[in-house]
């Protein structure tokens, strides 16, 4: 019904769209310009106040008529069963709302009977009081748009700043959103730092993670949630992956950029963004599956120990992925070099390489650092690769051989594990939360030092 | 290096600079300069004016191979620097524009320190055994390119902070600080205001003493001023060359008296 009742609205809204630019047309005549506003626009106006009038008073009815028929059948159940508990009442309802839609309900006893009459009797009422209201309200406020209409009216001011609204509306939807997003990691992270007696030097810099180990009744022992292992893992893989993805990265993009003819260039550039396109887990199990053994296999052939889950592998599997960021990036940055700093450069006489080295690069060196802090934040934040190749144990150490796990595996084994959510929900969220800060602080960065480079040239 | 085929010769021939010969340059389809004949002579100023789009800009492109750069451009005909083919493959396009310097249309300084952007050229070409020598000649070439005075406090400071018009000075002597034999200027002083210019008509014609200067102008009483000869470039043909007295008082082609006279262009 309500679904009707929407669509019904919209077209009463298109008819008071094509009533009014009719009017419009008719009141201006012969004289266009004689109209303050085009006749679109006072349909525009007039569709825009039907429309969201009529969708707004359907909204309000369809909540506060659930509402009201929800608590005003509850108190009557309550008042024939006084002792049972809430749970009972809501069963009660539940079934009475299923024997009043003809649909199978667990017991039907006398009560469930006389509150299904209720029920049906209240449904018929909204829908008759729904149906009666909205498409009043619609029509009323077209009626009245339509008699507005005059010369003067100033219909384009008055659904411009309709349409801005709506607009600051969606803004504000986005933002609040991230808000929320963000004020829920603190408020659970608080909660966190409570369980551990706010021990956050044992949290930021003690050595040992196993958080769910040894875990009663919700208390977390501080000793055992020190986070610096699996951020020195976040942080080895980072580094060998940006080892792998920056020289590559680079080269490749002042190849593109310099040296490669515009039919080189076609190709290879959405190439190298299709190897962006590569979904995450792709690579996670390249990692794991072929990777990690060539790198065991060839290791042995060396005499090199090398652990089937490595840093190395994941990390330069990473590495790859991280590739077509910096390349793609880079590239644009040193496209966006203007061809006259070239051309200065070589009407000195200088060659290709000094030009590219003493010019191009240190005036696009900002977009491209901007490029590599990027590529770090999604390298720190990346989890599906190290989840599969990086390994889960919090082994300490610096050496790329051994496995080593990372922040976001250990929040996925927390999460995904079989100890209870509101237990593992807390070192997790706080993990989370100080990944964010970290990721949230190098894009900051970035973004500055690239606001500073536009303004070197335009 | 026997690919330096551009050498410095003691004994030059009727002191002709460039000699150009039925030069074609095309960009795609677009014939842009079509049989150009002409001699640039050493120590001598030599002006090319032109409507917009004559093609002034790419003949002076072609004069230190700057064409290169560009992909779709295509270039026919013989140019010959002291007598040497600039365009034989032996040549390397480096060397050639460390001798033959530009001054680009728009200022293009780089985005380094406005010593480091003089600095350049000479660092490049190691034309400076020590910080010394490299501190006089940026210094000297700040000051025939007449932007001493109102940079010498700031030199750390990057070239893109100067307006437009010290901008355009500093790539002149930025151009100059590689002392090439021939220095090319397209439009030098069109971002820059009378006193500017001034100073940059008097650089010229002081360069003028060693160098060959070759300069593009839009303004008829520039070229009269400090030019001893004028080509003038219609549609991509060179319509007239001459003595510059000769072309801006008795101009053998309707063409040149008409764009003169401010008929045409
Ligand atoms: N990079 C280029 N690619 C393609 N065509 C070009 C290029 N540069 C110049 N042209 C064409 O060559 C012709 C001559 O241009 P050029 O820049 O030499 O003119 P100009 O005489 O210097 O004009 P102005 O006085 O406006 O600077 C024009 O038709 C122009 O469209
Ligand atoms: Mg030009």
């Amino acid at each position: 019904m309500t679904t009707t009742l929407f669509f019904l609205v919209l077209l009463l809204g298109l008819t008071g769209f094509a009533l009014s630019w009719q009017k419009a047309g008719l009141i201006a005549g012969d004289n266009p310009s004689g109209l303050h506003s085009r006749p679109t626009y006072h349909g525009l106006y007039s569709f825009l106040c039907i429309v969201l009038s009529g969708w707004a008073i359907l909204i309000l009815l369809t909540i506060i008529g659930s509402a009201y028929i929800n608590t005003t059948l509850l108190r009557d159940i309550r008042s024939a069963l006084p002792d049972a508990p809430l749970i009972e009442h809501q069963l009660v309802l539940s079934d009475a709302k299923a024997i009043a839609q003809s649909r199978i309900a667990s017991r039907t006893d006398e009560l469930r009977q006389v509150i299904a009459t209720d029920f049906g009797k209240f449904s018929t009422a909204r829908f008759w009081i729904t149906i009666v209201l909205t498409l009043g309200v619609a029509l009323g406020v077209g009626y009245r748009c339509l008699t507005q209409i005059t010369l003067d009216w100033r219909a384009r001011n008055r659904s411009e700043k309709i349409i801005r609204l709506i607009l600051v509306a969606m803004a504000a939807i986005a933002v609040l959103t991230t808000l929320g997003i963000i004020l829920s990691l603190i408020f659970e992270t608080f909660g966190f730092f409570q369980k551990i007696g706010w021990r956050l030097d044992k949290f930021l810099f003690g050595t040992n993670w196993s958080p769910l180990s040894g875990v009663h009744s919700g208390e977390m022992d501080p000793d055992r949630v020190g986070a610096i292992p699996l951020f020195a893992g976040t942080f080895l893989i980072t580094l060998i992956a940006m080892l792998v993805a920056v020289p590559i990265g680079l080269f490749a993009a002042i190849y593109l950029s310099d040296f490669a003819g515009p039919k080189t260039r076609s190709v290879v550039k959405p190439m190298l963004e299709v190897l962006a396109g590569i979904p995450t887990v792709v690579y996670g199990f390249f990692a794991a599956i072929t990777v990690a053994p060539f790198f065991r296999t060839t290791g042995e052939a060396f005499g090199i120990q090398i652990a089937s889950e490595s840093a190395l592998a994941a990390g330069v599997v990473m590495g790859i992925m991280i590739i077509p960021f910096i390349s793609s990036l880079s590239d644009d940055v040193i496209n966006a070099v203007p061809q006259s700093l070239r051309d200065g450069s070589y009407g000195l006489g200088a060659t290709k390489a000094e030009t590219i080295r003493q010019v191009v690069l240190p005036a696009a060196l900002p977009g491209i650092v901007s490029a590599v802090l990027l590529g770090v934040s999604r390298a720190v934040g990346e989890t599906m690769i190290v989840v599969m190749a990086a390994g889960q144990g919090a082994n300490l150490t610096a050496n790329p051989l051994e496995a080593v796990t990372t922040v976001t595996v250990q929040i996925v084994m927390l999460i995904t594990g079989d100890t209870e959510a509101s237990t593992a929900a807390g070192p997790a969220f706080s993990l989370g939360f100080t990944l964010f800060c970290l990721t949230l602080l190098m894009n900051i960065i970035a973004q500055r030092i690239v606001r500073r480079y536009r303004e070197l040239y335009d | 290096m026997n690919d330096m085929r551009i050498e410095k010769r003691a004994i030059q021939m009727d002191d002709v600079k460039f000699r150009a010969s039925d030069v074609q340059v095309y960009y795609g389809n677009n014939h842009a300069i079509k049989d150009v004949n002409v001699e640039i002579r050493d120590k001598t100023v030599t002006a090319f004016i032109g409507p917009s789009g004559c093609g002034k800009s790419t003949f002076l492109r072609c004069l230190n191979r700057m064409n290169d750069t560009i992909d779709i451009c295509r270039i026919t005909g013989e140019i010959l620097l002291d007598e040497e083919d600039i365009y034989h493959p032996k040549v390397d396009p480096v060397q050639l524009r460390a001798k033959v310097g530009m001054v680009f249309q728009k200022p293009n300084p780089f985005p380094k320190s406005i010593y480091d952007n003089v600095a350049y050229g000479p660092r490049i070409h190691g034309l400076a055994k020590n910080k010394a020598a490299l501190d006089e000649i940026v210094e000297k070439s700040l000051r025939r390119g007449a932007i001493w005075d109102e940079v010498k406090d700031r030199l750390d400071e990057p070239g893109t902070s100067l307006s437009g018009g010290q901008q355009q000075r500093l790539c002149i002597a930025r151009a100059i600080a590689t002392s090439p034999e021939v220095l090319l200027m397209d439009e030098p002083c069109s971002a820059l205001d009378p006193i500017a210019t001034a100073q940059v008509e008097e650089l010229i014609d002081e360069l003028k003493q060693n160098y060959s200067v070759v300069i593009v102008t839009h303004s008829m009483q520039q070229a009269a001023r400090v030019s001893q000869k004028t080509a003038f470039f219609h549609l991509g043909n060179l319509v007239e060359f001459g003595e510059t007295g000769q072309i801006f008082t008795n101009p053998t082609d309707p063409r040149t008296e008409s764009y003169i006279t401010g008929r045409i262009g």
